[in-house]
């Protein structure tokens, strides 16, 4: 619903500062904002979370409840993911359904869960072919204040990492909490001139010709990337995307996940 | 229930049993004064009064603003003047003739403007005007935005706060009434300016605030040299 | 409302299953102005409830067709995460949020002062995080202060409870099993006045019944209000006396 042209006075101001080395609010180019990380704020689900990333807020909610497998993996269970960008959380965000970038946030997100092997799909099975346990990723937005991407992948692990299987309320055992096996991070940069900024805000989003995002498991492996934007980037800038992605995720896995 | 105990006030708090006594951001009902608004009270020249603590910023005809072109239709620009209500500035409001198709060249969309609203009509249509010596097209400096409702706090009593800011900080700053702010300096200067600015607009509400400002405009100085 | 059977009471020794005497509110918190890009917003708790609320506006209006010439148009989308309830929910409104919607709508517009603002809108959006029973309730407190927060001109804040029966007695701010399982649900939303902007009622009380209804849920309403005006009061506990700003001279230099 806004989406204002940016000022080329405010654009100026940005790329006079990134000559200088410096961003608008003093970081330096590979420095996260400051995270804060709630586990288990929403009790009535299975699992949550609530991050805040600088002024960005992202509520994950997990729930798990059993069902049908898919009909070509019967003895696996099921991760479903959906990310909201909800009117309340940006005045660009407009009520309706995920468009495509609500669509790429969960799929984002969803592919670190997945291809890190963070939930054992076998695992959740209960009778293969008929009940497996379904694993419902929520994130939903709050405030865009920059990266949501980071914000939402670290709400999801968190929200995993406390989750509980409520196999009482079935009659299928004890609840027994979800195991998980890895525990990816996304990191995210932009490009704008000849730099490379991590934990962009909304400024520097808007500025950026192209952002990249990427991430890493417990490991230092990549499982997941993702190239947005409209913008050419270079390989030498991917590698170094790539080392300093895998540093800061490392830094927030042991922060804020590890026990 | 007389609610000035705190001064500030939420919508509907009763402030004056006179009606003659409503002054901005109140109404009048069943013969009593009540806020308008989430705000703080205060009596000035014998009216109670309600100034907000947020709120959007609505045009008004002689206000000198700094906008934003968003677009360019037919002969007009379309300015964001950030408000509800979008400015339009006509090819004849500038200060020399220029032609259609010349108006990109001359003021091109992204462009900031300082400039003054000319007319504000009963459909909400926002007319502006460059065409005084004073206003113009802004190439060079930052601008800062601040909540519109902290404007006349960084004005101050007969401009008292911001001709001490001119003075202290080097700068040339232009206060626009929709709580964007223009400064001109060397980097240092820029950056202490709007350091300033937005203290003083998280403090607005305070007394003695202008002697402080000042002292910490001194001490900043003095911690520079 | 499906009637129990005999074994579930919901009183004993006068006090309810959660501990609360029958004219009790759950407990309440709330916070005022807790996001940056809205212009307005408020999160708030009541019982198991967690909701936030949040207000765009006045601000332009599209699609251009819908605004109005002389008044700003409000609009009021209740929403629910679909992790916010037992079973998980599909994203996206329904029938009910809907409903919803319009009457919260209704309950906040007459205390709006639209005319200041034609040809605009003011958006109010209410996300429930977490469901207790009486969720339109709380989104409609949280979106008066997060109105407030904003700066909207109004009359005066809304407030507003719920009052339900079980049990053959009338209970305020019912929460989930009560409303589940109880013989009656009266949510309501008004004035510090006492005029009634929002009157919804479902199941089956006899007209005493219902007016004892009606005037529990009118305290619950006023004990609400004083929670709201505190909340939104305190968070400027630290402001002294306005300096004379009074005669600033309002007008740009250069």
């Amino acid at each position: 619903m806004s989406d204002e042209v940016m000022s080329e006075i405010r654009k100026d101001y940005l790329y006079h500062l990134v000559l200088k080395g410096e961003r608008a609010d003093g970081r330096a180019f590979d420095e996260y904002r400051e995270i804060v990380l709630e586990t288990g704020p929403i009790r009535k689900a299975d699992g949550s979370a609530l991050v805040k990333l600088g002024k960005t807020q992202v509520m994950v909610g997990v729930k798990i409840q059993p069902g049908a497998p898919f009909s070509d993996t019967p003895n696996k269970g099921v991760i479903i993911t959906n990310a909201e960008l909800v009117p309340l959380a940006s005045p660009n965000f407009e009520p309706g359904p995920p468009n495509a970038m609500g669509i790429e946030l969960a799929r984002v997100v969803d592919r670190g869960v997945r291809e890190s092997g963070a939930i054992d799909l076998e695992s959740l099975c209960i009778t293969p072919g008929e009940n497996v346990w379904i694993v419902f990723i929520d994130v939903h937005v709050l405030d865009d204040c920059g990266n949501l991407m980071d914000a939402s992948s670290l709400g999801a692990i968190a929200a995993l990492m406390t989750a509980k299987v409520p196999a009482e309320q079935y009659g299928l055992g004890e609840d027994y909490p979800l195991p998980v096996k890895d525990l990816p991070v996304a990191t995210t940069a932009v490009e704008f001139g000849d730099a490379i900024m991590f934990d962009p805000d909304t400024d520097e989003e808007s500025v950026a010709d192209t952002k990249l995002t990427v991430i890493t498991t417990a490991d230092g492996s990549v499982c997941g990337m993702q190239k947005s934007g409209t913008g050419f980037t270079s390989q030498d800038h991917i590698y170094r995307i790539v080392d300093i992605a895998c540093e800061r995720a490392k830094e927030i896995r042991e922060k804020f996940l590890e026990v | 229930m007389d609610r000035m105990d705190r001064n500030v006030v939420v919508p509907g708090d009763l402030l004056s049993d006179d009606p003659k006594k409503a002054g901005e951001g109140t109404y009048v009902k069943d013969g009593k004064v009540c806020s308008l608004l989430y705000g703080m009270a205060s009596s000035y020249k014998d009216k109670v009064r309600v100034i907000p603590l947020a709120g959007k910023y609505v045009p008004s005809p002689g206000d000198a603003v700094i906008g934003t072109v968003q677009d360019i239709v037919f002969s007009n620009w379309i300015v964001n003047i950030n408000s509800p209500y979008e400015g339009l500035l006509h090819i004849s409001e500038l200060p020399r003739k220029i032609e259609m198709n010349e108006m990109s060249k001359y003021l091109r969309i992204g462009s900031s403007v300082m400039i003054r609203v000319k007319d504000v009509d009963s459909t909400m249509k926002v007319e502006l005007t460059l065409n005084d010596r004073r206003l113009g097209i802004l190439t060079r400096g930052r601008v800062a935005e601040i909540s519109p409702t902290r404007v006349p706090r960084l004005i101050g009593k007969g401009g008292s706060m911001i001709n001490m800011l001119k003075k202290e900080l080097n700068c040339n700053i232009f206060v626009g009434q929709n709580g964007r702010i223009w400064v001109d300096g060397n980097d240092d200067d820029m950056d202490l300016a709007l350091k300033t600015i937005l203290i003083i607009e998280k403090e607005a509400h305070t007394t003695g605030l202008t002697d402080r400002i000042l002292e910490f405009l001194r001490a900043e100085k003095e911690a520079r040299s | 409302m499906i009637g129990m059977d005999d074994k579930l009471s919901f009183f004993k020794n006068g006090v309810r299953l959660d501990g609360r005497r029958p004219d009790e509110l759950r407990p309440i918190k709330i916070e005022v102005g807790v996001l940056e890009r809205a212009d307005g917003s408020c999160y708030m708790e009541m019982g198991g409830n967690k909701v936030i609320a949040a207000v765009y506006g006045p601000r332009e209006v599209h699609p251009r067709h819908l605004q109005e010439a002389t008044r700003a148009i409000v609009r009021y989308r209740y929403n629910m995460a679909s992790f916010s309830v037992e079973e998980r929910k599909r994203p996206g409104p329904d029938r009910r949020s809907n409903e919803v919607s319009k009457v919260s709508r209704e309950a906040l517009e007459p205390v709006i002062l639209t005319s200041y603002f034609p040809k605009s809108v003011v958006d109010i959006f209410v996300e429930v995080l977490q469901a207790d029973a009486g969720t339109r309730t709380v989104g409609i407190n949280a979106a008066s202060v997060a109105l407030a927060d904003a700066g909207i001109p109004m009359k005066s804040l809304i407030s507003s409870c719920a009052a339900g029966k079980v049990d053959g007695e009338v209970v305020l701010d019912p929460m989930k099993l009560e409303d589940n399982f109880g013989e009656a649900d009266v949510p309501i939303a008004m004035t510090p006045n006492g005029d009634i902007t929002l009157l919804q009622m479902d199941g089956r009380l006899t007209t005493e019944e219902f007016r004892k209804a009606l005037e529990t849920a009118k305290v619950g309403c006023e004990q609400i209000y004083e929670i709201q005006r505190k909340a939104l009061v305190d968070r400027y506990s630290h402001m002294e006396e306005p300096e004379s700003c009074n005669e600033a001279v309002a007008e740009g230099e250069i």
